[in-house]
């Protein structure tokens, strides 16, 4: 991740934000002159106290809001430019784990999971063995029918970030994933996320749990008062 | 179209619940005005083809005073023969007959009751006159003749009433049609504001649909599949009934008899017609839905 925008590689970058500036409606401005890339395959961590405007900056990333000013790019397209009947096929090279999951609760496990398949068309007879097969993965195998509702927090999380990479997004955005279970989960979590990264696919997750931040090695961008700094290359972090 | 569990949850919508209630209504109304409609229509345009190229002559019984002594009816039959002749040989008429007492009889009985003729009122004698469809009768000029030689005589060209019928079957078909449009205008309005509540409620999800990269086509579909079974059900019973009423006004209506009530029959085409309005009422209730949603989800990112 690169906050001098002058040095980065724009080709490998899956996301590039110039001097964007982001508020809601007619409020103030909640985040100031960003500026980063993503190289395609990269792992990051985002941290930064509460309020400070990490959620705002992951909104902007998997297009739930637009930029007050500045560009933003995503796999190499001006998202302030692109027609809103292409945002859909924007979004899905985008997998979200959202802070509160928002699992769907009158859907089933394997329905959550099963949903970005059948939005981008899929044949209904390959879904299911598709979706059983990544809940199999994240431990969920006995828990296909459930409702999110009867499901634990830890659950319920595997089962959003199921939903988040069954299409096999380009970026995997993780907001506060480990903010409602416990360390050990947490931990879990986290290599699953390795294990996607692995894979080729980028990951970026929004916490501030220290601990984690200090376990997993990997290269950390603090927002603040709407102020992006860093990648803080600590000892031992691959940047 | 799967008819698989929504991914919206719209069957908990306490505003969708009463959507087929609204749409059953709403095509019950619709199915009448319609019916009305037509039947009026219909109606219309026999009186016109009864009326047009007929003239009726009223042959009044002579004043028995001025008559003086001598038998009425013998007196009323040869001016009701005088002017038969009359009409007869006058070029462009086709045909004339008297109506007979029994025929004249059973078209008042329905004010005056069955005694009628019993009661020895002095009717006129009727005569019914076809004229030539390319004939240019001149009525003011036969009457005069008439009068000339039959005093008294009067007649009637049913261009006054023709004209006052035309009008009324023409407002009333308007009436009943319009009344069709404003009950399907209802149904829209009726819709779009269950639609807008049923997004209102379900905004968090429509929300995560779209940030997991649904259309704004694909949300649009969960409305429309959902709308679609309770539209259809709404629509298939409030069309039952509203054939029911229609076939009970028909058959009540034709016990009536005597006139009073013009032909309520409907003919294979109007059924058929009648029959494409629930299709049509649902159509257009899934495309309303349809609409607004894309419409409203246009506002959102």
């Amino acid at each position: 991740m690169q906050q001098d925008t002058n040095s980065v590689n724009a080709v490998g970058d899956i996301v590039r934000f110039e001097n964007v500036g982001m508020r809601y409606r007619l409020g103030a401005e909640v985040l100031h002159d960003i500026s980063f890339a993503l190289p395609a395959g990269s792992f990051h961590f985002l941290t930064g106290p509460s309020g400070a405007g990490k959620s705002s900056l992951m909104r902007l990333m998997y297009l739930a809001h637009r930029p007050s000013r500045g560009l933003i790019s995503m796999f190499g397209r001006d998202v302030s430019t692109v027609p809103r009947r292409e945002l859909a096929a924007l979004r899905r090279r985008i997998g979200v784990v959202f802070q509160e999951f928002k699992l769907l609760d009158h859907l089933s496990a394997l329905d959550n999971v099963a949903l970005p398949l059948r939005i981008a068309g899929a044949k209904e007879g390959q879904i299911r063995d598709h979706v059983a097969e990544l809940l199999r993965w994240v431990g969920l195998e006995g828990q296909l029918d459930e409702r999110p509702s009867t499901l634990s927090g830890g659950e319920q999380q595997r089962v959003a970030i199921a939903r988040a990479v069954i299409a096999r997004p380009q970026i995997l955005l993780a907001d506060e994933p480990t903010g409602n279970v416990d360390d050990e989960i947490a931990i879990r979590l986290m290599y699953l996320l390795e294990e996607l990264n692995k894979i080729g696919t980028t990951v970026v997750v929004a916490t501030h749990n220290e601990s984690l931040i200090e376990r997993f090695r990997h290269p950390c961008f603090h927002i603040e008062d709407g102020l992006l700094t860093g990648p803080s290359d600590r000892p031992g972090r691959a940047a | 179209m799967s008819w698989r569990a929504s991914d919206v949850p719209l069957g908990d919508d306490p505003a969708s619940r009463y959507l087929p209630w609204t749409v059953g209504m709403l095509v019950l109304l619709a199915t009448l005005a319609m019916a009305t409609g037509m039947i009026l229509s219909s109606a219309g345009e026999m009186w016109r083809q009864s009326l047009s190229g007929t003239l009726t002559v009223q042959v009044p019984v002579p004043d028995p005073v001025a008559g003086a002594a001598g038998d009425i009816g013998a007196d009323q039959d040869a001016r009701v023969e005088a002017a038969l002749d009359l009409l007869r040989n006058t070029p462009g008429v086709t045909a004339a007959r008297r109506i007979s007492d029994r025929r004249i009889s059973e078209l008042l009985e329905p004010w005056l009751g069955a005694q009628a003729l019993s009661m020895n009122l002095p009717m006129p004698a009727l005569i019914d006159v076809t004229t030539s469809p390319d004939a240019a009768i001149d009525v003011p000029a036969l009457s005069t003749r008439l009068e000339t030689a039959v005093p008294g005589t009067v007649v009637d060209d049913h261009a006054v009433w023709l004209r006052r019928l035309s009008n009324f079957a023409s407002v009333a078909e308007a009436v009943s049609f319009g009344a069709m449009v404003v009950i399907l205008l209802s149904a829209v309005a009726t819709v779009v504001f269950t639609t807008r509540t049923g997004l209102a409620i379900h905004r968090d999800v429509v929300e995560v649909l779209h940030l997991i990269g649904a259309q704004d086509s694909y949300v649009a579909r969960q409305f429309q599949i959902h709308t679609l079974r309770l539209a259809s059900i709404g629509a298939a019973v409030g069309f039952a009934l509203g054939i029911a009423a229609v076939l009970a006004i028909q058959l009540y209506g034709g016990k009536l008899g005597g006139g009073l009530l013009p032909d309520l029959s409907l003919t294979g085409l109007q059924w058929l017609a009648l029959a494409v309005l629930p299709f049509a009422a649902t159509l257009l209730v899934v495309v309303t839905v349809g609409i607004t949603v894309m419409r409203d989800l246009a506002r959102m990112m």
